[in-house]
């Protein structure tokens, strides 16, 4: 493992006996597991290019249990990882050599459903569809959707700032959380947010959201829930050309139109999924685009038609409105089974996630395909095309030596390029520690340094989860100064103007 | 010693603020200072006028996004987007009449700094939730950026969520990015008459509860109604806004009509009658003209199946109306210097929310607290958090706690 | 996965085909949501990844197993709910197979554990002692809860299923020949087994009655015996092979003799393995050829009879029937529509169970060897069955009929016998109440 971590804490690991035992008496039973045959099934996540074993598996059961844990830490010096069902790619629940995995899929309840106020209070162990699950018996579901919905775990959508096919229309999940109850490394429980619809004060739960399990850990969240719209129809549209692909998601924003989702694929992912699908998708195209409508009926049948006709004028060669809901379903099957579909024709894919402006993306395909060449890679392109979340699936053999290199190379000079058009280095899976090192390419030693300090206010210490998303760690103190001589701050006199 | 600092680019901006740093001075930040008269009383020395910063610096309507100078005025960006079909989703309160100015004032960074959302908000989402990117000045005097011009953009801390609402009290924003969004075709407002507050609150949640797409949803109590015009009658009006598509638009007003007859007498207005109800709305119409403009006057947000209860709970005398299916309830009390700041805290208390005097003569707000305080624990880290942005306190000090 | 096997190792069939099956897992989590286990402890090593992992090295690294990793492999329940939901086509149940059957040669097991594995193995592949053992239930039951008290758990979980009323009289059913009712359309042989002769007899006579009518001739053929299931399940693959071996020559002689159109199975558990008696065998050069005959010719009773054209003669419109769909069924044979299906056309109102997918905790001897886990199994399911208010359930596996029927008062049958009853057939005898009921 080419991957630089926080160096270990001798002090700490020379203590393992004590602390084990310590944290048996706050997590008892089968909760706190020590043994390096047993933890090895925590030493990843769904980046299993990096592991590591942790010192010890913790899984508490109750916010008692979190906030005696993480107090106990503060206290002793221990660092902590968070991790929910594990299934990051981005490796946000690597384990540290000298800290304690703190798991969190035994908090699985769901607390409370309320539709008068549409939300559901649930556990961060529950999973992102089980919300979903829980509520479609009123007709009502949970929006953001991540591929992985079926195992992903709430906690971990907090922490990362899930998206899903339907972001594009109903948001993030930072859109769509209006409370939680936090613990902080030190032991402290707070409540942030509840079922009113703004922050109190700052947006504390804004900062939460997305910061990868940094600073806090989050024992039980209030989600949103929304009606599921009366109706969905899908219409696959093929392209000889991704220019013209992209133009079509431009003039169909341009009509005023948001779909509930809007996806494409290239010419590499379309062959691999439908050799195992069956979704009938063509396969002389260079790019083919799903595009979803919902909405009430009266709507969605007027859009579609709207679609249908953009489509032409866009070049379009081939063109399909689902007119079933059979068959809406199986335009997306292909797009769905995409990972799984690129993982049985490859031992092994990386699964890469930058943001471009959707302009770039024919500009960006095209520097890949060389990029492909020059590494003897393949990749395959998935797309969420209303939102320029881009996917690139590099294939390769992780029992090659040495593949593994060429492919975080290759991945890092893709995330660059994103950067460079205008970019980011990561939509939707997190910075972790896949993008931990090119997080100067986006931004400057004084941007890191402030979003730092907004750490040091959670935990100053910096004991949660070290060694992800930054690059470098500071000491709190230090970073905390302002540089004061003779008595006064070197700033200039009054400003002229 | 001047006490107006103009500065014309970010630039000037950091050197206002390192300056300020350096003679411990403390900054008001203003940008067209519409909103100066809320929070508790400036107690600084210099006014920063953002004002010169000014321009949309990019706009690309069909990525869904513009940048533009913190300073740049919120009328000319709706201008802009209105002339190629797009909003501001998340439909911006104007407070200029309610706090004795004009409408229509107030620049995208002040929208932003104090997340100023209005009825759409229960669909499209906060200000805060538009928010894609920010270049600012933190109290430490350093320039930073964060987020970007894409929507999906989980790269580092969002800082953006921290500056959407925190005052001022953080940065000094000098450029924003947000996304825009198509703006409807057109819109009617289904209108149910004569409710209680609390059947208003049951309506509501029906509708919002259905799958027709409802975009706003108001109470207003027989008390307020004269103050709105277009309404058909002077009884209590619960309004249910739905917008998009004219022939999505043709079906929905009536199939919500249809859905909320059980509730009480159901009028649909067309859209020129609902666009002008829902610009008093976003004004705080009852309470921004004549006598009431000397009424203190309360924010509270409340869990919208329980805003109602907030009523029951505080003198009868004092006037309100719903907004946010009833998560958001405007409370004028009825005598100008009391805001009767106890037993609204306590009625925010057992229904749940928090409460923000957005009104009050300045040495009210003085005395009472204008935000609702937090719980210590919340309130120890709010004050890292500040600490963390601005040391020294140049920046809004005491404007949201004392103390921050 | 990257995999660390040397080429040494891989020489060995079995390891290979490991190997092939861990290439395949992407460790991407989604079994996980759908693992009994792991739904009810958040574990990482109950759920099908940890146990993939732990399997991994236990075999690469080819020391004996340990008592961790027994733990948590004893623990699975086999109900291949995470084959079902893997997308990567991870062949969990051939993984978990090679496990069990690794462990049982490399790890000593604690006495209790041997002898009532052992006792197990003995008892239910033998109709004739299963009877037996059942008769001495009946008179031990009332203790069952001392035994519970004083730590013997699974003594009680085992006296805690054995059912109220005395087993059925022995009777000899191998080597009968039932002939189709008029012109003989086809004709098939059925196991008869183990359990169903002593605990259910009325399953096998009705599955034979709606055959019959249906113009099918049913041999239960001479020398079947035990299908090795169980044994298997435990890793004592030596006695399961042979169970599979004797089977496959008795199934082979009718094959060659009269013919046979379909080996069927009232029991969904047995059916599983019968349908892998090819892979199971494929390394044995004189059986490689029959057993994967006889799998290819193995069908659940629901299967085949979905594709005759049952003729419904009672009315029983009106009768809700929340439909269990066993693991063994749906996960282990992908059989989903067939028996739902087939009580519809039938003229039941059948209903899904909400968690379909779970487990109900009987899995074998699951609900004996690992009492704890699988009464929460149990709890769930029929808390997620009652919600749906039913009159009936049906279920297509003995294991999961007394399971259920132990944690509910509402009747409980196989699938078949509704079948039977509908097509003509007598009631179901825990039926027999509802039935009176609608008459009157």
């Amino acid at each position: 493992m080419t991957l630089r971590m926080p160096d270990v804490d001798g002090e700490v690991l020379a203590r393992r006996a004590r602390i084990v035992s310590a944290l048996r008496t706050i997590v008892p039973g089968e909760g706190v597991i020590d043994q390096a045959r047993e933890m090895r099934a925590f030493e990843s996540d769904g980046l299993t290019a990096y592991r590591q074993i942790p010192m010890v598996v913790v899984l508490p059961q109750t916010t008692q249990q979190v906030s005696q844990v993480l107090s106990f830490c503060y206290t002793e010096g221990i660092k902590v990882v968070p991790r929910g069902a594990g299934t990051s790619l981005s490796g946000g629940a690597l384990p540290l050599a000298d800290g304690v995995l703190l798991g969190m899929a035994k908090f699985n309840r769901i607390r409370e459903i309320d539709f008068d106020n549409r939300v559901a209070v649930v556990e961060p162990g529950v999973t992102n569809l089980a919300v979903s699950e829980a509520v479609a018996h009123a007709g009502f579901y949970y929006a953001p959707d991540p591929s992985s919905q079926i195992a992903c775990t709430i906690g971990g959508n907090v922490a990362e700032n899930s998206g899903g096919v339907h972001c594009l229309k109903y948001g993030m999940t930072t859109n769509n959380v209006l409370g939680c109850e936090v613990v902080l490394m030190n032991g402290e429980v707070l409540r942030l947010g509840g079922k009113h619809l703004d922050a109190q004060g700052y947006d504390l739960l804004g900062v939460l959201i997305g910061s990868e399990g940094l600073l806090g850990v989050v024992t039980e969240v209030t989600v949103r829930i929304l009606k599921k719209a009366e109706m969905q129809r899908a219409v696959l549209i093929g392209f000889s050309t991704s220019e013209d692909a992209g133009a079509c998601v431009s003039a169909i924003i341009g009509a005023g139109i948001i779909p509930g989702g809007m996806e494409m694929m290239d010419k590499p992912a379309i062959h691999a999924v439908e050799e195992f699908v069956h979704a009938g998708y063509p396969l002389d195209v260079e790019a083919l685009l799903i595009v979803e409508v919902d909405g009430p009926r009266a709507e969605v049948d007027y859009l579609i038609e709207r679609v249908e006709a953009i489509a032409k004028t866009c070049n379009a060669v081939s063109c399909q409105v689902s007119t079933s809901e059979e068959q809406r379903l199986l335009f997306w099957a292909g797009r769905k089974a995409a990972f799984p579909a690129v993982g049985r024709i490859s031992p092994d894919y990386f699964c890469t996630d930058g943001t471009i402006p959707r302009a770039k993306l024919p500009q960006v395909l095209a520097a890949m395909k060389k990029m492909s060449e020059k590494y003897g890679l393949r990749v395959a392109n998935v797309f969420h095309a209303g939102d320029g979340n881009l996917h690139p699936l590099i294939l390769y053999d992780a029992n090659n030596p040495g593949e593994l290199d060429k492919v975080e190379e290759f991945g890092s000079e893709i995330l660059r390029l994103c950067v460079e058009v205008g970019g980011v280095l990561t939509g939707e899976h997190g910075v972790g520690v896949e993008k931990r090192d090119l997080m100067p390419v986006m931004f400057s030693e004084v941007d890191l340094d402030a979003q730092q300090r907004v750490k040091c206010a959670f935990d100053e210490k910096g004991l949660l989860n070290p060694g992800k998303v930054f690059p470098k760690l500071h000491r709190c103190a230090e970073l905390g100064r302002m540089h004061i001589s003779g008595g006064k701050l070197p700033f200039p006199d009054i400003p002229r103007f | 010693m001047t006490d107006v600092l103009k500065p014309r680019d970010a630039k000037e901006v950091e050197d206002a603020v390192r300056w300020a740093i350096g003679h411990e001075k403390a900054l008001e930040l203003a940008g067209h200072g519409s909103k100066r008269a809320i929070g508790r009383p400036s107690q600084t020395d210099v006014t920063l006028d953002l004002s010169g910063l000014s321009g949309v610096t990019l706009y690309e309507p069909e990525e869904l996004v513009l940048s533009a100078k913190a300073g740049t005025p919120l009328a000319e960006i709706e201008a802009l987007l209105d002339k190629n079909n797009q909003i501001l989703a998340f439909e911006p309160m104007d407070y200029g009449p309610l706090l004795g100015g004009g409408a229509g004032e107030g620049t995208i960074g002040g929208a932003i700094a104090v997340n100023l959302s209005g009825p759409r908000r229960i669909k499209a989402g906060a200000a805060r939730d538009h928010f894609l990117g920010v270049a600012a000045v933190t109290g430490r005097g350093d320039s930073i950026k964060s987020g970007g011009r894409v929507v999906k953009n989980v790269t580092g801390y969002d800082l953006c969520k921290l500056m959407a609402g925190s005052w001022g009290t953080l940065a000094a924003m000098t450029d924003i990015t947000i996304k825009v969004l198509p703006k409807a075709e057109t819109e009617a407002t289904v209108l149910v008459s004569g409710l209680d507050d609390a059947h208003a609150a049951q309506t509501m949640a029906a509708a919002m509860g259905s799958p027709f797409d409802v975009s706003a949803a108001a109470h207003l109590p027989d008390h307020v109604v004269s103050w709105f015009d277009g309404l058909p009658n002077a009884e209590a009006a619960t309004l249910l806004r739905v917008d998009g598509f004219a022939p999505s638009v043709m079906h929905r007003k009536e199939a919500l009509a249809a859905l909320l007859k059980p509730f009480g007498p159901v009028a649909v207005l067309d859209a020129k009658d609902s666009q002008t109800l829902w610009r008093g709305v976003r004004e705080v119409r009852p309470f921004a003209v004549g006598a009431a403009r000397e009424r203190p006057l309360w924010r509270i947000s409340a869990p919208p199946r329980r805003g109602h209860e907030i009523a029951n709970l505080i003198t009868p005398a004092a006037q309100m109306f719903y907004d946010w299916a009833g998560g958001l309830i405007w409370v004028a009390m009825p005598v100008p210097d009391e805001p009767d700041a106890g037993s609204i805290r306590k009625a925010v208390a057992q229904v749940g929310g928090h409460a923000s005097l957005i009104r009050a003569p300045a040495s009210v707000r003085a005395a009472v607290d204008v935000f609702e305080p937090e719980a210590p624990g919340v309130a120890a880290l709010s004050k890292r958090v500040k600490e963390s942005f601005d040391p020294k306190s140049v920046l809004n000090p005491g404007r949201m706690w004392a103390g921050v | 996965m990257q995999t660390g096997f040397s080429l040494a190792q891989l020489l060995d069939p079995q390891t290979a085909e490991s190997e092939r099956i861990l290439r395949a897992c992407v460790h991407c989590g989604f079994c996980t949501a759908t693992c009994p286990t792991y739904v009810l402890l958040g574990d990482e090593l109950d759920s099908p990844r940890g146990r993939i992992y732990l399997i991994k090295e236990m075999l690469e690294q080819a020391k004996p197993a340990t008592r961790e990793v027994v733990k948590h492999i004893d623990r699975c329940l086999s109900c291949l709910s995470c084959m079902t939901t893997c997308p990567s086509g991870v062949h969990y149940m051939h993984l978990v197979d090679h496990a069990r059957d690794q462990i049982e040669k490399t790890y000593k097991r604690p006495m209790a554990d041997r002898a009532i594995r052992a006792l197990l193995a003995r008892v239910l592949t033998d109709p004739a002692k299963f009877r037996f053992a059942v008769t001495m239930g009946l008179i031990a039951r009332p203790f069952a809860p001392l035994l519970n008290a004083i730590g013997l758990k699974r003594m009680a979980a085992m006296l805690k299923l054995t059912p109220r009323r005395k087993p059925a009289p022995p009777i000899e059913r191998t080597g009968k020949v039932h002939p189709a009712n008029g012109e003989r359309r086809g004709r098939v042989a059925l196991l008869s087994g183990c359990i169903n002769p002593v605990l259910a007899p009325s399953t096998d006579e009705a599955a034979i009655r709606v055959l019959n009518r249906h113009g099918i001739e049913v041999v239960v053929a001479a020398g079947e015996a035990c299908c090795g299931s169980l044994v298997h399940h435990m890793g004592r693959e030596a006695e399961a092979l042979a169970f599979a071996r004797n089977n496959i020559d008795a199934w082979t002689r009718e094959i060659d003799g009269e013919g046979l159109d379909a080996i069927l199975m009232t029991v969904s558990g047995c059916g599983v393995t019968i349908k892998d008696y090819g892979f199971m065998l494929r390394g044995d050069a004189a059986y490689a050829e029959k057993a994967a005959r006889v799998a290819a010719l193995a069908k659940d009773v629901s299967e085949y009879v979905g594709g005759l054209a049952i003729l419904p003669l009672r009315d029983v419109r009106g009768l809700t029937v929340a439909y269990h769909s066993a693991c063994s069924l749906q996960h282990g044979q992908n059989v989903t529509r067939e028996p739902k299906e087939l009580l519809a056309n039938a003229g039941f109102i059948v209903k899904d169970v909400p968690e379909g997918h779970l487990c109900c905790g009987s899995a074998g001897t699951y609900n004996i060897l690992e009492p704890v886990l699988a009464k929460g199994l149990q709890a769930r399911k029929v808390a997620n069955i009652e919600g749906v208010t039913p009159d009936i359930i049906a279920a297509g596996n003995i294991g999961c009929i007394t399971q259920i029927g132990a944690g509910t008062s509402i009747p409980i049958v196989h699938t078949i016998e509704l079948i039977d009853w509908a097509t003509g057939g007598p009631v179901p005898e825990p039926l027999a109440q509802l039935a009176a009921q609608r008459a009157a």
